[in-house]
């Protein structure tokens, strides 16, 4: 590499450092944790409200920054992360390590001092556990990455809750079980009809290493569990009605989808109709399901 | 830029264009921020006081 590209891959673009933070996932979590907070009883200032979601957002956006340093290496070898700023060459490796770091402490910080400490802890967590225990010991090392690897993404609503209450209930477990059972259906769903790159790239997804009707299997005891999580905060009581409909609805549907996936065979990833249907559906399950939340919560207020 | 030498090369006019532009850029945005930041800790420390005087 000649001296005058390290000088501008040193000198990164404004538009890469905000590719690095992942934008498209962070607004899943951007909505998950907005839905803990607004579902959660009491008030928060909207000023506060505010700054806890841009706090978990900048924890989000870090956690991606440390975790595309980590792994320049996969993602240079694979299609779909190709183009990130580290693998295409547009950003050295420092620069996102600095910059994820100085996120991290930053978002941590801004949490505790405008809202609460509980709420602080709790993200600094999410990010330690996304960028060490998933990213760097569990994502190379065991087909079971992405299962508790979920935990990290999982934590949002939790905090968006705490941030409102100051303290952890069964409600926001429950909300941390929803997202942690949603993931390994989620990207398994996934990883079948992309299994060739994560293959490529080494890394011991479920499809890879057990196979694809193990990993089928999987996704639907999942779902069942998944189904129970969703549930259960109507059945104790926790939820309304507005919510227990919903939830059992997109559970049975989702279930169902998963139950396509398991009795699947197909071996070709253009032919898998059932794992892209449940895929996509997944994405629209957990909007829904903590949109209905939070419509079930506005209409018991008014 | 692989007609340049890896040792201690100077940029190329073109580059530095880039790097200055990139420059100006991320002084813009980081400006913007800091401004974005000092409105909102002071919006902070408002609600913070009004609370505790509540």
């Amino acid at each position: 590499m000649t001296t005058a590209s390290t000088s501008l891959q040193n000198l990164a673009s404004a538009r890469d450092l905000f590719a690095l933070t992942k934008p498209r996932v962070m607004s899943l979590v951007i909505f998950t944790a907005l839905c803990g907070l607004l579902a959660a009883p009491g008030a928060l200032h909207p000023v506060l409200g505010f700054t806890a979601i841009l706090a978990i957002s900048l924890g989000a956006g870090a956690s991606a920054a440390l975790n595309q340093w980590y792994e320049h290496d996969i993602d240079a070898v694979m299609q779909r992360t190709r183009s990130r700023p580290l693998p295409a060459g547009r950003m050295d490796r420092d620069t996102a390590l600095h910059f994820g770091i100085g996120l991290s402490f930053f978002s941590v910080l801004l949490m505790g001092v405008a809202v609460n400490w509980l709420s602080a802890a709790i993200l600094a967590f999410a990010i330690f556990f996304y960028a060490v225990v998933y990213t760097i010991w569990l994502k190379r090392n065991t087909p079971q990455n992405i299962v508790i690897g979920g935990a990290a993404g999982a934590f949002p609503p939790m905090i968006g809750w705490t941030a409102v209450t100051g303290d952890i209930t069964v409600m926001p477990v429950l909300l941390f079980a929803i997202i942690f059972f949603w993931t390994p259906p989620h990207f398994w769903a996934l990883a079948l009809f992309v299994n060739s790159d994560y293959s490529k790239a080494g890394v011991p997804m479920m499809p890879v290493v057990a196979g694809r009707q193990s990993t089928r299997k999987q996704i639907f005891g999942y779902s069942l569990i998944l189904a129970i999580c969703a549930i259960a905060p109507f059945a104790l009581n926790a939820a309304g009605l507005i919510y227990g409909v919903v939830a059992i609805l997109l559970s049975i549907f989702f279930s169902a989808l998963s139950f396509q996936v398991m009795v699947s065979q197909t071996s070709e990833p253009a032919d898998m109709a059932a794992e892209k249907r449940l895929f996509k559906f997944s994405i629209f399950y957990l909007f829904a399901l903590f949109a209905a939340l939070v419509a079930d919560r506005a209409i018991l207020v008014v | 830029m692989s007609d340049m030498n890896p040792d201690n090369q100077p940029m190329t006019p073109e580059e530095q264009k880039v790097y200055q532009a990139r420059q100006r850029q991320r002084a813009t945005i980081m400006g913007g921020l800091l401004f974005f930041l000092v409105i909102l800790f002071y919006l902070i420390t408002i609600v913070k006081i009004d609370a505790s005087i509540q």
